[in-house]
Parts: C-alpha cells; structure tokens; sequence
C-alpha cells in the first residue's frame, strides 16, 4: 500500500497544522472580503440599472456615475421616440437633498429618484400596487427605501418629517439600495420632484430610459441614436451602462484602488504563511527527504509531496476561510443595514480557490528547493 | 557570528545566536514580521488617510471657531447661512475677525482631454488669511484678477496639466490657472480642489440659468472666525451659542473637525469596512509571527530539552522565547517602516489621499508588533514547557 507520505508529513505536529490552516483560512478570508466589497461596489451600480425597465439609456456625457449625473435636455427623448423600433421613452431625475431624521432631527443626504408614475421605470413590485401609486401621486408624499441607512430614522408608512426644509410623508416601501455612493434612498413623483429640487425644470433630465421592440437589436438601435442624437448626450445598453459604472467605482475612486491593492496583500500574505509552513516542515525532515533520495526517489516525487502538501492546505484553509466569510458576509450586510450588499457569488468563489491553490502551490515550489538540491551524503556527514 | 558586546564570561546570549544560527531562516522570519507589520500599516493607514483627508481642509483653516449652517452635519451638505450672522459675531469681544468662505463644486474642463469633471472650489477674499497654505498666499495679488484661480497640484490625474499658465474652462467659462497649491482629494472632493476670490466665485455661480440654485457672497458655506491672542476659545464657543440666532451652529475648529471624522468612522460604510480590515490584518499577524517562533523552537527542540535537563526551568525557557519574539519585533519592524513609508508615497500619488505617518502611529504599530509577537511567542513556547527531557531523547 502506498504511504500517503504527505498526509503524514503534516498531521504529524497536529499545533502547528492548526495554525498553518489559521494561516491559510485568512488569507483566503482576506482576498474574500477585499473582493465582496469589490464586488459590492459594482453591484450595488448594476443593481440600480437592472431594477430599471429599460434596454437603452440615454445621459449626459459629463456624467460620471449615477449620483454625479448631468441633466440634459428632455427632447432628446422625444427625438429618440420617433425612431422606428422604439417601443417607450421615459424620462429619469435624480439627485441628493435633504433628509431629516423625525426622531433625531439630523439631516443627511438622501437620494432621490423622481419620474412619472404613469412609467414603469423600475420593475419594483411595490411600486405596481395602485393604492402606492395613487398617494404618491399626491403632493409632498415618497416612496422609501428599506435598504437605507438606520440613521435616515424610521421608514414606516405614514411617518411624516422634512425633505429638503418642506414637509414630507413615507406613503411607500421599497427595497433597492443605493450603495457606497448613496446610503439611503426614495422615490417620488415628477411633481414632487419638482418641488423638492425647485427650482429645476423638468424640462432637463438625467436619464432617458428607453424601451425597445421585441426583436430589434439593441447595440445597432443604439448606434442609430448615436448617429442620429446631437453630441451632448451619450447612448449605452443598460450592460454597458452598468460596466461604465462599474469600472468608473473600481478605477477612478480611492476605494477601488484600496481594495485591489487589499487582494494583493492578501494573496502575499497567503504566500509567505504557507511558505513557512512547507519549509519547517522540509527543514524538520530533511533527513527523511535525504533518506528518500538516497534509496533512489527522484526530485519530482519530492516535488510532489511537497505539492501534495500545499494542495491539501490550500483545500483545508479554503473550507473554514469560504465559511468565515459567508459569516463575515451577513455580519457586513447586518452592520450596514443592508446598504452594501456583499453577497458571494460562484464566480468569486471559483475564483478565490484557484487563487488559493495557486499561492500554495507557489510557495510550495520555492520551499522545495532546499530538500530538491541537497545531496543526500552533506546531509549525512 | 562574533558579538560585538562585551559580555560576562559564561553568559552565552541564547536568544540572539538561536535566531542567527541559520542565516536565511533568520531573513525569513524578519520577512514574515515585517510584512505582518507591513499589513497592519497598510489597512490602518488607508483607514487614517480617508479619515484625515476628510478634515486636511478643516484643519489648515486659519481660525478658531467655524460658524456653519445648523443642518450641515458634514462637509457632504451644501447648506449655506446668512452672512450677516458673521458680522453679529463679530461685534463679540474676542472675536477678532470674521472670514467667509464659500463653497461649490465645478465642471472644470481638463484641458487636454476635454472631458469635463466636478471639481470642488473654495473661494474666499484673497486679503483674508483664510488657507494659508504656500502657493495661495503668494498669489493675492494675481487671485485678485478676473477669471484666476489656483490649483490643487495634488487633484487626481482625470483633472489633467496644473501647471500656472494653463487656460481651460470652468463652468463652461474662460479661467487662468496662476499657480498651484498642494491639498488633496476627500469624499466631498474625489477628484481636487481650486481655489479662487470670491470676486471670481460670483463671475462662475451667481448667473447659473433657470434650472440651478445661483450663489450670491450674502450666503456662506462656512464662517470663520479668528479670536484675540489669550481668549477662552470654548467660552466664546459657549457664549456665540447662546446668542446667535438658532439658524447657525458654531463650534470651535478642533470639534468640528472631530465631528467630521466621527461621521465618517460612525455613519458611513467606509468606516466599517475598514474597521473590520484593520483588525483582520492583526490576527493575520499572529499567526504568520507564531509560524516562525514555532519553527524556531522545533528546530531547537533537542536543545531546549538538554538545557531543562540541566537543570533551566520553564521561566527560563519562556524568557528566551520572549527575547527573540522582542528581537525580531524590532528588527522586522525598521523595514516595514522603510517600505510603508515608500508605500504611502505612492499610494498618496495615486489617489490623492492624505497618507500619514505619524510618529503616534508608528509607535502604535510598533506596540501592536511587539504584542504580536509576544502573543505568538507564548503560543509556540507552550510545547517546550510541557516537554518531558526524557521523551525528546528517548
């Protein structure tokens, strides 16, 4: 029977294992969570558009993201209406104002969606209950977020308090969340809007939604706007609008570079734990390793059992590390109230395993040389 | 390795020739030390540097006490109040002088890609020393001119050239750029700042069209007052309160800038991320340190048996695990200082942010490395203590 020579090498010092895996399982919950904000960071941007029943978008080419957007003028939309195909146009405003907490009487910045209620702009399900729609028609009235920071105050229907130094009632509930930009969210009429953002028309917008007839291509009706629109407005698909969003998080803030940089430490870290692991443990045996090369084992046995090693590490630490995070996870989600949404993902954890064996494959390649090179007659002298 | 000290004979420095009797292990160990101290100064010093960018601009105010809109819980809220509750607060004895500053955020063009990004504008009489900051003051006489401003030499790359002499455009108007000063970015300004009179503040934000809220120099984003050479500035604090009009909240500047840094760390998302970065870079650590000393003591475990078998206890043993848990403390903790400072600069250069280092904050690490390492020790040294001599041997 075949000695399974690398199993043994390990469990031998059962302490030091331990803390090998410790070492291993936050590695992997580093690069875990680096990652899950990462990826909240994008989701929480392709969350919002995905809510939105549209297939193209038309905004400003000076808007940088969705909180920082540029209004432009409304009949842009109406010149993209009359282009064949076309199925809808709707018109989107955003924008911060003024939330005051009824409770603790702290103002904080809320955003707010306002469109015509006649639109199906976004595909909530609470926003289809005629009873909502109808006193949201009504003045000085919002939908609210569930999804919003503790510090907004109560969320309860009926909860009256001030947006923006006026008068405002909660006559809704819906749950979407706005993420690292905005922590806390409503939606409202286009009347109100007007009223809360006074004084902007509603002649200029932020976004325009558009939707298309079944069977027309998106990418080529976006090009016929493109061609056909004038300069001060740009035309995506709502999958390139969320990547535009995405990348613009991940590439032009300090939080996207914070993070990246986090996964790159977390990945060395993993690296020098496991490296130090594998090379006691080649120092340790050098002279059962010697003994093997003696009675004639090959350097790629020893390479593999110190590969063996690594492996079985790497899957020992990625378990408890995949598990720590799921609980990390929620304890984010619990933390902030729901307003960044960590969540694990298949990709992500596919992703950290190849990444996790990958570390300990490599240190286990470096710690390696040592036993491969000796000669078994210095050991022995 | 000879020693260079002089020692008593027979004293033989245990923990000093344990740790470098094998020359790479011991480059390994001092690595492995380092580069946990390494971690812990990177996360902590993102935590710092988002929260200390969020107040550079606060603290470099050259006053006492900030006078601000009372619904302005932070510098996110565009709320502005009444100039003439600077004036009433000048009449105070004390108060010696009344700064308004007034704020907005601008589409300024990069002048070389064309692209139009927000930028944050702080805009003040040039005459009052309200930034002090080299590069604002010796331009006030050239601030003074129509269509000037100064430009935050640290602002992110997207904002393009900033050098003095660049002419681009800034909502959608002609501006000079006359020189450049040095602050960085925040949350409130993710992308730089420019500075300019407030002259120029009104050629930009008080004629915005129908659709936008226009600026005028009778609204102030925040008040700046400066007091008398040995007044109480809490006192004053106490009394503005008490009898400025409700409408304004007055603090002095070092409470303000705290209340600043308590919302980001309390309030916001940010905080908490990296709360939890912070503490996991610690516990990473541990351990990584406790691989090492544990490695130590296996590859000496014949000789920690011999020296309890003659007779050396377990204090003994314990205090030589210790020592060099300390000894690679300090040695691994020079480098990570070394290559953190490195860090911090280009990181700073990246993204703009206040990366500091402080001597409180290395001596923090510094302890939290010594901890670390003294923990770690304790956990490794555990075996030898309870090793019977006769089982090594036998």
């Amino acid at each position: 029977m075949k000695t399974p020579l690398a199993w043994l090498n390990l469990v031998h010092e059962k302490t030091r294992l331990v803390a090998a895996i410790a070492g291993v399982v936050f590695a992997v919950l580093l690069v875990f969570m680096n990652l899950g904000f990462m990826g909240a960071l994008s989701l929480t941007a392709s969350q919002i558009y995905e809510q939105m029943n549209a297939d193209i978008f038309l905004y400003s080419p000076k808007t940088l993201e969705i909180t920082t957007s540029e209004p432009f003028p409304i009949e842009r939309i109406y010149q993209a209406a009359g282009i064949k195909g076309v199925k809808r146009v709707m018109p989107l405003y955003v924008g911060y104002v003024q939330w005051k907490n009824p409770e603790t009487r702290v103002n904080r910045a809320m955003f707010s969606y306002g469109f015509n209620l006649n639109d199906p702009v976004f595909k909530l399900p609470e926003l289809s209950d005629p009873e909502t729609l109808r006193r949201l028609q009504q003045p000085d009235t919002v939908a609210f977020d569930r999804q919003s920071r503790p510090e907004f105050g109560p969320q309860d229907i009926g909860i009256q308090t001030e947006l923006d130094r006026r008068s405002v009632e909660i006559v809704g509930q819906y749950s979407l969340g706005g993420g690292f930009a905005a922590d806390g969210t409503v939606i409202m009429s286009d009347q109100n809007y007007r009223r809360y953002f006074d004084p902007r028309p509603l002649s200029t917008i932020d976004f325009g939604l558009i939707q298309i007839e079944e069977g027309v291509d998106p990418q080529q009706m976006v090009d016929m706007l493109d061609k056909i629109l004038p300069e001060d407005v740009a035309v995506m698909t709502q999958a390139q609008l969320t990547e535009r969003e995405r990348v613009y998080w991940l590439t032009n803030t300090s939080i996207g570079f914070i993070f990246s940089l986090g996964v790159g430490v977390a990945v060395i870290v993993g690296v020098v734990i496991v490296y130090q692991v594998l090379y006691t443990d080649i120092s340790n045996h050098m002279i059962e390793y010697s003994t093997l090369k003696a009675m004639g084992y090959g350097r790629w046995f020893l390479f593999g059992i110190v590969l063996q090693e690594a492996l079985i590490l790497a899957i020992l630490g990625y378990i408890p590390g995949f598990a720590l995070a799921m609980g990390l996870y929620d304890l984010t989600i619990k933390a902030t109230a729901g307003t960044l949404p960590v969540g694990m993902t298949l990709q992500r954890a596919v992703f950290v395993l190849i990444l996790t064996v990958m570390m300990c494959c490599l240190s286990g390649l470096v710690s390696v040389q040592k036993a491969v090179n000796a000669d078994p007659a210095e050991v022995f002298s | 390795m000879p020693l260079p000290l002089r020692l008593p004979p027979r004293y033989t420095v245990l923990p000093w020739f344990n740790l470098t009797h094998d020359k790479r292990h011991l480059l390994t160990a001092i690595g492995g030390v380092a580069f946990a101290a390494l971690l812990m100064f990177i996360f902590l010093g993102f935590k710092n540097a988002l929260y200390d960018s969020q107040i550079q601009l606060l603290q470099r105010l050259n006053g006492d006490i900030v006078v601000i809109n009372k619904i302005k819980e932070n510098m996110f809220v565009p709320e502005q109040f009444a100039r003439r509750r600077l004036y009433q607060a000048q009449a105070f004895d004390g108060v010696e002088d009344a700064y308004p500053i007034y704020i907005a955020v601008g589409n300024w063009k990069n002048p070389d890609s064309k692209k139009v990004i927000p930028l944050r504008v702080i805009a003040f009489n040039p005459d009052d020393p309200v930034l002090p900051l080299p590069g604002i003051v010796n331009q006030t006489d050239t601030l003074k001119l129509p269509w000037t401003t100064v430009i935050d030499g640290r602002s992110r790359s997207e904002v393009g050239p900033t050098e003095a002499g660049i002419t681009t455009e800034l909502m959608e108007q002609q501006i000079n750029v006359v020189g450049n000063f040095s602050l960085g970015t925040d949350f409130a300004a993710g992308n730089g700042n420019i500075v300019m009179s407030d002259q120029n503040f009104i050629r930009y934000f008080a004629r915005l069209g129908p659709e936008k809220d226009s600026r005028t120099l009778s609204t102030v984003d925040i008040g700046l007052l400066t007091v008398a050479p040995g007044s109480d500035v809490s006192g004053l604090v106490d009394v503005l309160r008490d009898r400025l009009p409700d409408d304004v909240a007055i603090f002095s500047k070092d409470e303000f800038a705290l209340r600043e840094r308590i919302y980001w760390e309390e309030n916001t998302n940010i905080g908490f991320v990296f709360s939890l970065l912070t503490s996991m870079s610690f516990v990473v650590g541990i351990i990584l340190v406790y691989q090492i000393l544990y490695t130590d003591v296996a590859d000496h475990w014949a000789e920690y048996a011999t020296l309890k078998a003659i007779g050396y206890t377990n204090g003994h043993l314990l205090m030589i695990v210790i020592q060099e848990a300390m000894v690679l403390a300090l040695i691994g903790f020079i480098p990570s200082v070394i290559v953190s400072y490195l860090l911090y600069d280009s990181a700073a250069e990246a993204t703009g942010l206040l990366l500091q280092m402080t001597t409180e904050r290395a001596l923090n690490i510094f302890i939290a490395t010594v901890i670390m390492c003294l923990v770690s020790g304790a956990i490794a040294v555990r075996k030898v203590l309870i090793a019977d001599p006769a089982d090594v041997f036998g």
